[in-house]
């Protein structure tokens, strides 16, 4: 038997499972499971298809001896930032502060010409954007980005504290394209940025979109 | 590189060793391919799935940070992956059998011999009624036997809400399967 309780922080699920409901179901799963934990062998030609793929991407991927190379994170690439816009978000997150657990993902907006890590070449066509994004929670102890950029791995991004109470930001270089990402806080909580477009799978699970439009174009 | 560690193998492919990616896929493709197949209800869709899964952990496998839990990683990739496949398909067609059908079938075999003879073709069309939250969470529980921690690390869902869909899950495939397994 289930129950549910409300509470002030919202919704949450009371486990209160009889011992023998809970011993029945068990006993009733594994006679089911058992049926359903016999083997299943990938297609023979699996692996062949994919490394052909693996093969036709990895010498871009990983050039060989990459890794006694200057790591990748430290190679110069075009970021371009606006102070303007910059300041201009931080005036929003001011007010927002007062609203108490509100996520922003932000981006702070391009504006050609103001280079902050120099490139002795004009942009590559690799060239990234960086995004700023940025979690108010004056409660929160600690708050990660998860998005398809990174895999969705939790604790791959994480936001700092940057100055004003509550205010967590990180910011992270994108490709040009759709991005999907949410908020994580305190390792377990799951949000979606309100101030964005949503987007929900079939387990009903929101997370937020981001567009990031090629460099010249105007930002969606 | 057969007896290399996951770790081993992710380094070499970092360092431009690209066919040392294949050890990884050899490794784990097979325990990836149950959950695909059981999750999705085909070997074709699943094949897919775990062609463009292995293609992401490729592509990010700088990204892994921890490479001797590779496997898990990987098992997230794959969980978000047939998530992402089921909506869409679900969203182009109605991929499985509606769930009167499955009911139908499940619960009126012909014959006690034909019980015997495709129990497990019962119980797959009796999961693949369920909701996709409530067949995952059955999967990860029960088939590959996680601890609801670990379901909990993967899905990205809380304990709690793991525990209301494995139950939900076994009381829907009871009501399914009344008739193959009596009791």
């Amino acid at each position: 038997m289930t129950r549910f309780a409300v509470c002030s922080m919202g919704f949450i699920m009371v486990d209160i499972f009889g011992s023998k409901d809970r011993a029945e179901d068990d006993a009733f799963a594994e006679r089911i499971a058992s049926a359903l934990r016999m083997p299943e062998r990938a297609h023979p030609s699996f692996e062949k298809r994919l490394m052909d793929k693996v093969r036709a991407e990895g010498a871009t991927l990983y050039p060989e001896g990459a890794t006694t190379q200057k790591s990748w994170w430290r190679r110069e690439r075009v970021l371009r930032v606006s102070p303007i816009a910059g300041l201009a978000l931080a005036a929003g997150i001011s007010a927002i502060v007062a609203l108490s657990t509100i996520a922003i993902g932000s981006r702070i907006s391009l504006r050609k010409n103001a280079t902050v890590a120099a490139s002795p070449s004009p942009p590559a066509k690799d060239t990234v954007q960086l995004v700023r994004f940025v979690f108010v929670d004056s409660h929160a102890s600690s708050v990660a980005l998860v998005g398809d950029f990174n895999e969705w791995t939790k604790g791959a991004t994480e936001l700092k504290l940057s100055g004003a109470p509550g205010v967590w930001a990180v910011s992270v270089p994108l490709p040009a394209g759709r991005h999907e990402y949410a908020f994580i806080v305190n390792g377990k909580r799951w949000v979606a940025d309100p101030l964005a477009v949503k987007s929900s799978d079939e387990f009903g699970t929101e997370s937020s979109v981001i567009r990031v439009a090629p460099l010249g174009k105007s930002e969606t | 590189m057969t007896g290399s560690s996951d770790a081993e193998l992710i380094a070499a492919v970092l360092d431009g060793d690209i066919d040392a990616f294949g050890g990884l896929v050899r490794r784990h493709q097979d325990t990836c391919a149950r959950f695909a197949v059981r999750m999705l209800g085909s070997r074709v869709d699943a094949d897919d799935v775990l062609q463009s899964a292995f293609m992401r952990a490729f592509r990010g496998l700088r990204s892994c940070k921890d490479p001797d839990h590779f496997g898990g990683w990987l098992y997230q990739i794959v969980v978000n992956e047939c998530r992402t496949y089921a909506s869409r398909q679900r969203r182009r067609e109605q991929r499985f059998p509606s769930a009167a059908v499955a009911v139908e079938s499940a619960v009126a075999p012909g014959s006690e011999e034909e019980v015997d003879l495709d129990v497990g073709g019962h119980i797959e069309r009796a999961l693949s009624t369920l909701p996709a939250d409530q067949r995952e969470a059955f999967l990860l529980k029960h088939v590959e036997e996680m601890t609801y921690e670990e379901m909990a690390e993967i899905t990205g869902v809380s304990v709690s809400a793991l525990k209301m869909r494995v139950k939900r899950a076994c009381d829907a495939l009871r009501g399914l399967l009344d008739g193959v397994y009596h009791g």
